[in-house]
């Protein structure tokens, strides 16, 4: 317990560390800014033509389309706001400032993914949940389907952090790779609408092997009822199967770690 | 001559020292293809069989070209330009006797060589795979616009990069926030990267016209379509030809103030 | 390991027949050489520890010398933690470095030259204040702990300016504080003095020295720089692709090594100097000045006959150059002189 609040002590300091350096260089913030809602602007967009002309979505009406994108955008923005510091990770290695990591007595995960919150995304929550919401009010769920819809959405979190632990081990073992999160962002980008548009077998792999589905659409599907209770256990099943493979693999990395030459 | 070959050669081979980067790049190309390609298969599989003025052939014709326009285009390594002038690396090259831009241009011709050749093969693989109902355009006339406004569309984008990388000259940290911002998220959706711009209104088309993102990406793959033609295919190339060299003149001129500016830092 | 257990009580490092290996990717060059990267890359064992083994006692300062990919460093490494050791025993004040337990963690501190910790684009003390919580360091600690260092290593006004506007010395001064605000029984030093001017390369070794004293910590450093090793460590372990050579006193590793001593003549008039040569290795002639290399044994010797023979008006016998030996230990044409 004493550890919890260690660690959320220091994950405080950090942040605010993190959003000085951001008030610090307020050209770029507003650059930065502008580009995220200018990409939400288009893609909001975008669907709302495709929607106007279509009718319809895999059989989903428009509101619907519009949550499971919401949801999507919850999801992913507010990954990135705690876990912002993993874009910065292959720098980190490369350099050997990451022994200086190592050296320090808190785990050299917490700091790795955590030790960057992004101030930007963080302006940008709130109105999303806002909208999330509103648009979710409008599809009538019952108390049931709201409180799984909840749960789900924290087991799509925890399978967000596992691939960003998988993305950081990796880039230990191998140098090779730069800018691994991204493949990370262009699967969950699949997630932006609802899975069933894509056909099997890419649809059965988005559920399982690489849950993209598991993490965006089955919460939303909870929210409108459109899930089974097997589709319920089997998701937390994988939220939690992946969470412990994530942190062997990290543990594994770590052992392989060798460590910029001087 | 012969230098700017050697350079070619050197960055060919650069692409792949970091082979499973490079791989990983291409997955990712195809990841987008494929989430556009299923989206628009989705779309057209309700009972709506003509929207917005395409057919299921037409929109998916449009996402298979996009396959290679992209490669064509938008493949650049002239993207690391914004990094090697903030980290004063710029300065080994200029004291160097070889054009800065041509160098660019050499390395980005073979970077999308590269691209190009994998392209290719994923377009095989996927056309097999997902057996899409692909228009193969036989006009040449059509085929003609088609390339030449690709060469334009190289050519702009190419320019664009520099453009925006100049910014870095005089603020150095705001670089990377540009690229995002003009590279990353206004082409991406502004030039029929993602969807062909006409399933906007046409208000809207009307204001995009007035920029150069459209002939990147949407504009070429219209005179493949053989949607444009005849005096619109010759309007529109004139229109990327201007583009070309007014962002051009632009850049030379932005540049030949930003070099004068720049105090190269160093470490 | 009986006997490691019982040395465990005094010393605060133990290293046990400690083996390092490391897989490395060899890339072939040329474009096809590329092309076979992708396809079939050949990887290769890299031995950088072979079978090391030494003690240091708490409080000694130890200083590692060794050519280039020696093993100097990833010692260091291993013995911070950092690195996992493929084969034998290391403790450090107790602990298994490789654990990171906590506790251990907080006891020791590793310092690399050009490494950063300092948050880029904010004052120092920001940094300061985050590491105070992370090592959970008393204020009243913090604040001795702070003032002292400040105040020896001179950065009170550089405190809340902007990292990035400082030059690459206070920078390193403020690194160096921020790695010993919880004052580690253990500090590892790679390359302390990289990089820097002659004056703060000074005011460095001063530092260490000081706090060396001061604190009983132990310390252990890795360097290039001869004044680094000259004016720091009384007892040096060189190490040479991935053993140890030598592990004694610097005095003695002189001694041991220079096999020759030094003779400078003065002429009181011209003659014939090839004459000399059979005396010794004619090493600089400037007239009237001469130097000449002779044996160490036969040094009294040759002296003697130069006196008698040469028309001399000045004569005096030095040991060589400490600089131009380490630098031979450097360069490993030691290796030779110490095969046992």
């Amino acid at each position: 317990m004493k550890r919890l609040f260690y660690y959320l002590k220091i994950w405080w300091l950090m942040s605010k560390n993190s959003f000085m350096t951001w008030l610090a260089q307020k050209m770029l913030l507003l650059i930065f800014l502008t580009g995220k809602l200018m990409r939400f602007a288009f893609f909001a967009g975008f669907l709302y033509f495709i929607i106007k002309g279509a009718k319809s979505l895999a059989g989903y009406n428009a509101p619907q389309v519009i949550f499971f994108f919401l949801t999507f955008n919850l999801i992913d923005i507010i990954t990135q706001f705690l876990f912002r510091e993993v874009y910065r990770f292959r720098p980190l290695i490369v350099s050997g400032d990451f022994d200086l990591v190592l050296t320090k007595p808190y785990s050299s995960l917490f700091r790795s993914l955590m030790g960057g919150a992004d101030l930007i995304d963080l302006i940008t929550i709130p109105p999303l949940v806002f909208a999330v919401i509103y648009i979710g009010a409008l599809l009538n769920p019952s108390w049931l389907q709201t409180i799984l819809y909840l749960l789900l959405l924290v087991n799509g979190f925890l399978i967000a952090t596992a691939f960003h632990i998988a993305v950081l081990s990796l880039a230990i073992i191998t140098l090779e790779i730069d800018h691994l999160v991204m493949i990370y962002r262009d699967l969950t980008n699949l997630g932006r609408f609802p899975i069933d548009i894509y056909k099997e077998p890419l649809k059965g792999i988005l559920t399982y092997l690489i849950p993209v589905g598991v993490m965006i659409s089955v919460p939303a599907k909870a929210l409108m009822g459109l899930i089974s209770i097997q589709g319920i256990v089997v998701s937390f099943a994988i939220g939690i199967l992946l969470i412990l493979l994530s942190f062997k693999l990290w543990h594994f990395a770590l052992t392989k770690y060798s460590s910029a030459s001087s | 001559m012969k230098k700017y070959l050697s350079v070619f050669k050197i960055s060919f081979a650069q692409e792949f020292a970091y082979r499973l980067s490079f791989v990983m790049w291409r997955v990712r190309n195809v990841m987008q293809i494929v989430l556009v390609f299923f989206l628009w298969d989705s779309v057209f599989s309700g009972t709506q069989k003509i929207i917005f003025g395409y057919d299921k052939a037409k929109i998916i014709t449009y996402v298979f070209g996009l396959i290679i326009v992209r490669a064509f285009v938008l493949s650049a390594r002239a993207q690391d330009v914004a990094g090697e002038i903030q980290r004063g690396e710029i300065v080994n090259l200029l004291l160097k006797p070889v054009s800065y831009f041509k160098y660019w241009i050499t390395r980005d011709i073979s970077s999308k060589a590269l691209n190009l050749l994998f392209a290719t093969c994923e377009w095989v693989i996927l056309y097999l795979i997902l057996k899409p109902e692909f228009f193969f355009q036989k006009d040449p006339v059509s085929l003609g616009g088609f390339f030449l406004l690709v060469a334009l569309a190289m050519f702009i984008f190419f320019v664009l990069i520099f453009i925006v990388s100049a910014i870095t000259f005089w603020m150095p940290e705001a670089g990377w926030g540009m690229q995002f911002l003009i590279i990353v998220v206004a082409v991406e959706f502004l030039s029929g990267g993602l969807f062909p711009l006409d399933i906007l209104p046409s208000a809207i088309q009307k204001i995009l016209y007035l920029t150069p993102f459209p002939y990147l990406i949407f504009f070429p793959l219209q005179a493949y379509l053989g949607k444009i033609s005849g005096l619109l295919l010759i309007k529109g190339i004139i229109v990327s030809a201007f583009w070309a060299l007014t962002l051009w003149l632009l850049m030379k001129t932005i540049w030949y103030r930003g070099l004068k500016v720049y105090n190269s830092p160093g470490k | 390991m009986f006997v490691v257990y019982l040395a465990k009580v005094e010393k605060a490092i133990i290293v046990d027949h400690l083996v390092k290996n490391f897989e490395v990717t060899e890339r072939k060059p040329g474009l096809i050489g590329a092309f076979e990267n992708i396809v079939s890359p050949k990887k290769k064992i890299a031995r950088a520890l072979k079978d090391v083994s030494f003690t240091v006692a708490k409080g000694e300062l130890v200083g590692f010398i060794g050519p280039n990919g020696a093993g100097k460093t990833t010692t260091l490494k291993i013995l911070a933690g950092l690195l996992f050791p493929t084969a034998g025993v290391t403790q450090v004040l107790g602990f298994d470095p490789w654990e990171r337990k906590t506790e251990f963690l907080k006891r020791i501190s590793l310092v690399m030259g050009q490494k950063n910790q300092l948050w880029w684009d904010l004052p120092a003390i920001e940094t300061f204040e985050l590491n105070r919580a992370i090592y959970e360091i008393p204020k009243k600690a913090y604040k001795e702990s702070l003032e002292e260092l400040v105040t020896l290593l001179e950065v009170e006004k550089l405190l809340n300016i902007q990292v990035r506007r400082l030059s690459l010395g206070q920078r390193m001064r403020l690194e160096l504080i921020a790695a010993l605000l919880h004052t580690p029984e253990i500090l590892f030093f790679d390359e302390p003095t990289l990089g820097l001017d002659l004056v703060a390369q000074e005011k460095i070794r001063n530092f260490i020295y000081d706090y060396n004293r001061k604190h009983e910590a132990t310390i252990l450093l890795t360097s290039h720089n001869m004044n680094d090793l000259i004016n720091l460590a009384r007892r040096v372990i060189v190490i040479d692709e991935g053993k140890i050579i030598f592990d004694g006193i610097l005095d003695e590793l002189i001694a041991r090594f220079a096999k020759e001593k030094i003779i400078k003549l003065t002429l009181s008039k011209e003659m014939d100097l090839k004459e000399l040569e059979k005396i010794g290795k004619v090493k600089k002639i400037q007239f009237p000045e001469v130097v000449i290399n002779v044996p160490r044994s036969t040094a009294a010797v040759a002296a003697a006959e130069l006196l008698q023979s040469f028309p001399i008006a000045d004569l005096t016998i030095e040991e060589e150059n400490i600089e131009d030996i380490i630098r031979k230990v450097f360069r490993g044409e030691t290796r030779k002189a110490f095969r046992k």
